[in-house]
Formats: C-alpha cells, structure tokens, sequence
C-alpha cells in the first residue's frame, strides 16, 4: 500500500516538474512582440466588441437551470435503454411513469412561463402570484 | 426476506399517496388561475390524511424488506412515518392560519411540504446507503426551497442560502463517508455493511467513516457543532416552515440516526444493546456530543429577544437531550428517543402556533411584544404557558416524563456526569422559558387591543394541549408503542 | 480489476480541495462550486471502488450522486440569484441580517 503511494508521489513530482520545464523552456526561448490585436480576444475571427463581463439576461440563468435538471434526469434513462429488452414489461412501465413525472414538470414550467423566450411586457403572466 | 418491486407496492401505499397527491397538486397548479385559493391545502390535508390512515393499515410485523433490500417495513419506520405526517397535518393546519403565506403561491408550497414528507417517509425506512442519501436529500432540497418561500424578505432569503451552503457541505461529507463505507465492505446495505465490517479490522477508516456519517445527521437533527444553519434558518423561515422544520426533519434526523447505528454499530444480541468495536469509546462521543449540544443550545438561548430564534436553540438543546438516549445504544434508551419525540412534537408545534396566531396579531416575533398577552388573548397565554413549562420538564407535563425516561437509562447505565449536566441544563431552561411566561403575565400590555383568536386555531390548540397535558398523567400506551418500534428494529 | 489506490487518491485531493473552497471562500457561487467538486470527489471513489470490485453499484451510486448534485445547484443558484437582486451581493459575510 504504501508503495503505491510513492509511485504516485513520483507521479506527482514528475508531473509537476514537466510543466515547470515546460513553461520555463519556452518562456526563455519565446520571442516577445505583443500588438494590439494579438492581445484581443479570439471570437471566432470577429471582431471583439465589449468587455466579456456584460450581464446577461435572467432568462439564459433559467433556461441553463431548467436544461441542467432534464438533462441530468433524462441520463437516467440511459443505463435503462441499454438493457431494455432484458428488463421486460416491468422497467418500461417505470420508466414510463419516470417520464410522466418528468412531464408533470414540463407542464408546471410551460404555464410559469419558463420556456417563453420572447415575452413583451403586456404578454407577461403574473409569475408566482407575487411580482 | 427481500421482497421485489411489484410484490412491495402494497406495501408502499403511504407513499404512493403522497407522491399521487403531489403530482394533482402540480396539475391543479397548472390548471388553476387563482393562485391563493384554499384548495390546495385542502388538497394535502386529504392526501395527508389518506396516507396516514394507509401507515395505521401497514402490518407491523418483525420486518420486510421492501424493493430489494431499498427500504424496511418494520415497525420503527411505521412510528416514524405516522409522526412525520402528524406532525404534517398540524403544519398544514398552521400554514393555513398564517398570515406570512396568505398573499404567496398555495399549492408549491404544499408541493414542497409534501415532498418533504415523502422524503421524511423513506429516510425512516432507508436501510440501503444509496436510498439513505436520496432520501436525505428529498428532504433538504425542498426545505431550501421552504426556508426562502417569503422571496421579497431579505431574512428568508439569506436562511435559505445559508441552509444550502451548510446542507450541500454537510450532505457531501457524509457521503464521502459513504463511499468510506462502500470501500470497506463492497456493499450498500446497510446489514451487509455491518456484518463487513465486524470482519475487518480497519479501526481508523471505519471510524473516519463513522464521523463523517456523523457530520450529515447531526446536521439533520442540528446537533453542535453542525448547528449553525438552523437559528438562522428558524429565524427568517415562514413560522410554519420553522416549525415543521423543528420537528419533521429532526424526527426523521433521528430515525436515520438510531437506524443507522443500530445495525452497522450495535451487537446482534439486542439484550445487551451495546457498541460493538469497542477499541473506540461510542459511548464517551456522543455522551459528549450530548452534553455539548443540550449546554450550547440553553445557555444561547437565555439572551434571545425573538421568540422563533429562542425556539430554534431550545430545539437544538432539546436534539441534546435526546441524543442522551442514543448514548448507550440499548433498546431502553432508544425507546425514550421515540417516545420524547411525540411529547415534543406536540408541545413544540403547540408553541410555534401561538407565535403564527400572536405574529398574525401583532406583525411582530419580539419576546417584549408578548407583554401583556396574558389579559389580550389569554387563550393563546395559557396555552403557550403549557407548551414552555412541558418544554422545561416540569412534573405534571408530558416534558417531565419524556424526561424522566432518558435520565433514567444514563443513571442505569453509570453515566453519572451527563445526568447531572442534563440537569442542570433544565434549570437554565426553567428561566428564559419562565420568562416567556412572565413577560406575557406579568408586565404591562403596550396595547391594550384584544387579540381575536378564531375557532379553528382555537380547536387545533385545544388538540394539541390536550396531549401536552394527558400524555404527563397517562403514558402507558406510547410508550409501549415506542418500545415495540424499538424491538422490530431488526437486521 | 485495477488497483483503486491511486484513484482514491485523487478522490481524496478532490474532496479535500472542495472542503478548503467550502470553509476559505467568501463568494457563495465558488462555495457551491466547491460543494460540486467534492460531490465529484465523492464520485471518483464510488466508480473505482466499484469498478475493482468489479461491482457497478458503484456506478449506479455516481448517477445518483450526481443527479442530485445537478437538483442542489438548480436550487442553490436560483436562491442565489433571489440573493443577489435583494442585497446586489453575493458575498456570503455580508449576509448578516441574521446574527446571534
């Protein structure tokens, strides 16, 4: 055991030590002749606009929170599809009810309004009772 | 004997009601356009209601395992699955009441209430480290989401993010304990778990992996030093949330807790009920985690000025006391754990609905504000008298003889100093419980305007002091009820 | 069946980095973020215990955890986010309207 455990010590130290060497080497043997636009932000070859710490609309946070959860949820099904067939009528009934609650949740989102991306001021459903 | 998934539905039946009355909840939230309507309390009390009338109809028995080896039907998790969903009941009835929750969206809230249930249910019955941890964590996520129901209050807001940072910290390091667990012995469950590890002899990773498990539960029953959360979050939570949070999750925190331990760390020969692997002294930790907890909870209690924030260190003292029954491990011991906390499931959900019927009167939780409530609404005085003086132990409450059952089994036992701590610690409860009732008695009212107390909260007080009183004279029933629980706590 | 040495090794620097981030850290989103990083510690444990015991309870155990790894910071960010538009900070000792 505890050799296993100096093996992985040398590991450490000699990762560590490659990417000193590494960025020490280049370092010393780099030309350095910055420019304006080589110290600009690579967009794709656009031209960079504006500072990249600009706020977002609140509307990105949600949908980002609403896909992490189906995302997550929906992986779930994954380990089930792969032995499908094995499992029978059973699974498919339980994944079926999964999904059903799954659904439930789609539902509740879609009358909250969640998924509406253009929302004018007049079409804005009073969200939670309170705003 | 493991039963397989279709075999078990029928004995699951508590909590497909629940999940059932959730799912109509969501539906009737999307249909609905009135978002304040009575109906979806109305709703859960039905769903509530058939689910415990379903836990009465579970046969008891020496214990089935359900869904492959998932979770336990026993009589312990019968008990703890019909406190939790009183102790719902009576939340739903406050919550009803409460002037905080009148103008906020019904039926989440309720969602949540009920998904706490739900995970309150399986956490009592978890014997599998995987369900254990998904259960955990059906409770704490929607009690975040509780604690911060009031989204424009600043204070709501601030208790439910310290309750994350302190619940995601406190859940991952029980889990890290878990995977401890999983290393050790190659398995999930948690009989298999036990008998794994009176195999090995591993003695510091099994007890790294013993107070990492530690960290997660006592932070579920807010035991000091994993505490901090909770006076925050009892302070700025919705009363109602506060007082389901004080007792619910405590409840199930404990269930998890004396389940937990009973199988991996108790000896099979149930008579003896004592700490296997002895090389660690079990008994000296939580003797002091005990003491530590109840001496901690009192003496911050003594300065509040705000009642919820006085209630949340007396519940904290009072996990303290409870945890004197757990010291030893023994089925006597285990015994007074359950039957304190039906005593204290009356007589704190009692006290938090006086504060919610005195706050909807008053706009205000300051102890000075309570002045002069014994001649405004003496109902609501004198009922609250009883709940503090059952809460102190004094004889002829039902505290008193919560009380005398964990002391007794410490003194049996030979663990004189905790006694004597505990004690002490119940003088010091004595005054800033007395003085609750002295400022509502004693001083001079601020306002002399009487403060209406309506039928229903009047009924359900009623119901809950009658309890409060009967179970301090008459306890024969519940706590032989308490002790059968203990004894089918098996494998 | 491959030795788990190393890995819980890993597991190990992981689970502790995040707790260092949890308790040294002031911004309530790097908290979280740690909180992550030690439930993926957790997770790196899980799969190679399993995986040298040649068990995918294991694996299945990881799937779980990070399930609700993905429902708490769902939670924790929206909560953030109530946070930020009452008090325009997310800075966790400036949340003091509490206090003993």
């Amino acid at each position: 055991m505890l050799t296993e455990f100096a093996t992985v010590l040398v590991f450490i130290v000699l990762g560590a030590a490659t990417v000193a060497l590494m960025l020490g080497v280049s370092r010393l043997l780099q030309p350095r002749n910055p420019t304006a636009v080589k110290l600009s932000t690579y967009e794709c070859g656009e031209v960079p606009f504006g500072s990249s710490w600009v706020q977002f609309n609140i509307r990105f946070y949600v949908i980002a929170l609403i896909f992490i959860i189906f995302d997550v949820e929906v992986a779930l099904l994954y380990p089930w599809a792969v032995v499908f067939q094995r499992l029978g009528l059973l699974a498919f009934v339980e994944a079926f009810i999964f999904i059903v609650i799954l659904l439930a949740g789609l539902a509740y989102l879609w009358k909250e309004g969640d998924l509406d991306w253009v929302r004018t001021m007049q079409e804005t459903p009073p969200r939670k009772g309170e705003r | 004997m493991f039963l397989g998934n279709l075999e078990s539905l029928k004995y699951f039946l508590p909590e497909l009601a629940i999940t059932a009355t959730i799912l109509l909840l969501v539906a009737a939230h999307v249909a609905s356009k009135n978002r304040r309507s009575a109906a979806p309390a109305l709703l859960s009390l039905a769903g509530v209601g058939a689910s415990l009338l379903l836990v009465g109809l579970l046969p008891g028995g020496p214990g089935t395992s359900l869904f492959e080896g998932m979770v336990a039907l026993d009589g312990f998790a019968v008990f703890f699955k019909a406190l939790t969903a009183l102790a719902t009941i009576v939340v739903v009835a406050m919550s009803m009441d409460s002037a905080e929750l009148k103008d906020k969206s019904q039926a989440e809230y309720y969602i949540f209430l009920l998904s706490v249930l739900l995970g309150m249910f399986l956490l009592a019955a978890a014997t599998d480290i995987v369900m254990l941890y998904l259960s955990l964590e059906l409770v704490s996520i929607p009690s975040y989401l509780l604690a911060g129901y009031l989204k424009g209050r600043a204070r709501s807001t601030e208790a439910s993010m310290k309750y994350v940072v302190y619940g995601a910290t406190a859940s991952g390091v029980m889990i890290y304990g878990f995977s401890l667990l999983f290393g050790l012995t190659g398995t999930t469950h948690i009989g298999e778990i036990g008998r794994g590890l009176a195999l090995g002899k591993a003695t510091l990773p099994m007890f790294l992996a013993a107070a990492m498990v530690t960290v997660g539960f006592g932070y579920k029953i807010a035991a000091v030093p994993f505490h901090m959360w909770s006076p925050d979050v009892y302070e700025g939570a919705p009363t109602p949330v506060t007082a389901f949070l004080s007792v619910g999750p405590k409840a199930a925190g404990f269930a998890v807790l004396v389940r937990f331990f009973y199988t991996v760390f108790a000896t099979p020969d149930a008579a003896a009920g004592m700490w296997k692997f002895s090389s660690v002294d079990w008994p000296l930790l939580f003797a002091v985690l005990s003491a530590v907890t109840m001496t901690v909870g009192n003496l911050v209690a003594i300065n509040q000025k705000n009642v919820k924030r006085l209630l949340a260190y007396s519940s904290i003292a009072h996990a303290g006391y409870m945890l004197m029954g757990f010291v030893l491990l023994t089925p006597v011991g285990l015994r007074a754990i359950l039957f304190y906390l039906v005593v204290y499931l009356f007589m704190n959900l009692g006290a938090f609905y006086v504060v919610i019927l005195v706050a909807n009167g008053t706009r205000s939780e300051e102890i000075s504000d309570y002045s002069g409530l014994g001649s405004r609404a003496p109902f609501a005085a004198v009922a609250l008298s009883v709940f503090l003086f059952a809460l102190t132990g004094i004889p002829p409450f039902s505290g008193f003889i919560g009380k005398v059952y964990l002391f007794a089994e410490v003194i049996n036992r030979g663990v004189y100093w905790l006694a004597v701590v505990a004690a002490l610690n119940s003088v010091v409860s004595l005054y800033y419980y007395a003085r609750i009732v002295k400022v509502m008695f004693l001083e001079d009212p601020r306002e002399s305007a009487v403060l209406p107390v309506p039928a229903f909260p009047r009924a359900m007080l009623c119901l809950l002091v009658l309890p409060t009183l009967v179970l301090g004279v008459y306890w024969e029933p519940v706590i032989r009820v308490a002790a059968d629980s203990v004894k089918l706590l098996a494998f | 069946m491959m030795e788990p040495a190393a890995y819980l090794l890993l597991s190990g620097i992981l689970f502790g980095i995040g707790v260092v981030g949890v308790v040294a850290r002031k911004n309530a989103l790097i908290i979280l973020m740690s909180v992550e990083i030690m439930l993926n510690g957790v997770n790196v444990a899980f799969i190679a215990v399993g995986s040298h015991l040649g068990d995918v309870t294991g694996s299945v155990f990881a799937f779980m955890v990070m399930t609700v790894a993905a429902a708490e910071a769902a939670v924790g960010l929206a909560i953030l986010i109530a946070i930020y538009r009452l008090k325009e900070t997310i800075d966790i000792t400036e949340l003091n309207v509490l206090k003993w």
